[in-house]
């Protein structure tokens, strides 16, 4: 068995040398909707990350009733932290409040605009900073926190808490269905290349059975290819999308202020997927279309 | 040998290929079987290496009951046989050693039964000059020698050939039955079909004529009555 099997591997790689034209056509195939697929991906991820950091920078305020004890603040602060969508709650004490807004205005407005305003002259009230868990729940919560003795406000979010909320799960949505739209025509695209080279050696197939080969010892230099192809284009592509997303990154971060994921942490884990990718592709096309052949005896095989 | 008792077979399109047929082929006899075009001769051929499947009767090769084969142990069956055909059938990136290794490596010989046993093989048809050649660089009684010998790898009891000599010339063809003649003195059954009445009318062998699904008539020559 292992004899035959190192006799069928080693078949499986001459193969590939020997229908070198079907070989390079079904790594080109691969390559590309291995790149398809890797580009939607990456471009899904992008959209979700800038969501999420769009999400994160734009806190919410909640600003407490002027003159409110400072201990009544804190107490207020824990009822909100005790609700169900609060990600995080920070204090921002109206002193810090007003530092914050005298460092945004410079240091001479600090001195002549706002001198008289520190102390017990500031205007500003205590506030917390908060973010929410989900966007989308973001007028209930903000009922709840109106609800909280010592709230005064909360800044007005709702127009743009609907907005992102809307094109998060747009993106979310296409992102989906472009990877399944495109692992769909890779699927068929590959069987079919598969298919084009079975045909071309079904005479092979035909006279492998002839001579009492079972179907087993049929398929396995046709999965070893299919294995080996898959493994080439699958770290031959993960190295193109490196390179091209590299690139794409730089030109767009160098004229946009859009920051883009670093696709160096990422690239052991496409490159792994690619890879696998690649393998089950070219070894389940191997599978699925010799099995069309197999069934056949004969001068069936090559259609006499 | 074979022995085919009551056997027909009608193909799924309503085509009766073969009727009733009753024939017994002993051990190491050497048969031509004869007949025109559709007159059943490949369907009788594919019974006996079950691409085929009877609709009713009963097929026997060697001792093994046709009707009692699994899907999965026709390659077994197949590795006691031998098979030629007019095309030849040869795999055209392998060379002519190979050719004979591979179906050696089929049945899972080693590789030094294969070393030992192929140019052995390929000096019993004359081809000891061409193992690093490939098909395409041989002539047609050659690549036909070539498949003869390819289906003595396996030393098999049986060796079935459909029109070996249909693709080859005239003098070739004399040259490819006496081989197959010098293997069936050596012990090994040959079944072949053939066209050609002159290598019938030289060859004294049995004739096995197929006629529209039925065996008209069995002889020791084509000239001769019936056994």
């Amino acid at each position: 068995m292992i004899k035959s099997f190192s006799y069928l591997f080693k078949e499986g790689l001459k193969n590939i040398w020997s229908n070198r034209t079907m070989s390079l056509a079904s790594v080109c195939v691969l390559i590309s909707c291995l790149l398809l697929t890797g580009a939607a991906v990456l471009f899904s991820v992008n959209i979700n990350t800038a969501m999420k950091s769009i999400e994160g920078e734009n806190s919410i305020k909640v600003y407490m009733k002027e003159n409110l004890p400072v201990l009544e603040s804190i107490k207020a602060g824990e009822e909100i932290k005790k609700l169900d969508n609060i990600a995080s709650c920070e204090f921002v004490p109206k002193d810090e409040a007003i530092e914050q807004t005298m460092g945004m205005l410079g240091q001479e407005a600090d001195k002549s605009l706002l001198a008289g305003m520190t102390g017990n002259d500031n205007p500003l009230p205590d506030a917390f900073k908060i973010s929410v868990k989900d966007l989308s729940k973001y007028s209930q919560t903000a009922e709840q926190i109106k609800k909280i003795d010592g709230v005064s406000s909360i800044n007005n979010y709702s127009d743009i808490a609907a907005k992102l909320t809307k094109l998060d799960k747009t993106v979310s949505t296409a992102g989906f269905w472009v990877v399944l739209l495109l692992a769909a025509v890779s699927l068929f695209i590959i069987s079919n290349t598969v298919r084009v080279t079975m045909f071309s050696r079904r005479l092979e197939i035909n006279i492998m059975k002839s001579v009492g080969a079972t179907n087993w010892f049929v398929r396995v230099p046709f999965i070893v290819e299919g294995v080996v192809i898959g493994i080439l284009s699958g770290l031959i592509s993960s190295g193109i999308l490196a390179l091209m997303y590299g690139r794409m990154t730089k030109a767009l971060t160098s004229i946009t202020l859009f920051s883009t994921v670093d696709i160096g942490p990422l690239i052991g884990r496409i490159t792994l997927i690619f890879v696998l990718a690649g393998m089950v592709f070219g070894a389940l096309g191997g599978m699925i279309s010799i099995g069309r052949y197999l069934k056949r005896e004969g001068g069936d095989i090559v259609d006499w | 040998m074979i022995q085919f008792k009551n056997v027909s077979k009608v193909y799924s399109n309503g085509t009766a290929a073969l009727k009733h047929i009753n024939l017994n082929i002993g051990d190491g006899e050497f048969v031509f079987i004869v007949g025109s075009s559709g007159a059943g001769k490949s369907t009788f051929l594919k019974l006996i290496t079950c691409e085929e499947r009877p609709n009713e009767g009963e097929i026997i090769v060697g001792k093994q009951k046709l009707s009692d084969i699994r899907r999965s142990e026709v390659p077994y069956l197949r590795r006691t046989m031998g098979m030629v055909f007019q095309d030849f059938r040869l795999i055209h990136k392998m060379t002519v050693y190979e050719n004979i290794a591979f179906a050696m490596h089929v049945v899972g010989a080693s590789s030094k039964e294969i070393r030992k046993r192929v140019p052995y093989i390929l000096g019993l048809v004359n081809l000891q000059d061409k193992a690093g050649c490939h098909p395409r660089e041989l002539s047609g009684g050659e690549q036909q020698r070539v498949g003869l010998a390819r289906a003595l790898a396996n030393k098999p009891k049986l060796i079935i050939a459909d029109e070996p000599t249909g693709n080859v010339d005239p003098a070739m063809s004399f040259e490819i039955v006496d081989l197959f003649s010098e293997i069936n003195k050596r012990g090994t059954t040959v079944l072949m079909v053939t066209h050609e009445h002159s290598l019938i009318k030289h060859f004294k062998k049995r004739v096995v004529e197929i006629q529209k699904g039925s065996v008209v008539s069995d002889r020791c020559t084509w000239e001769g009555g019936n056994d």
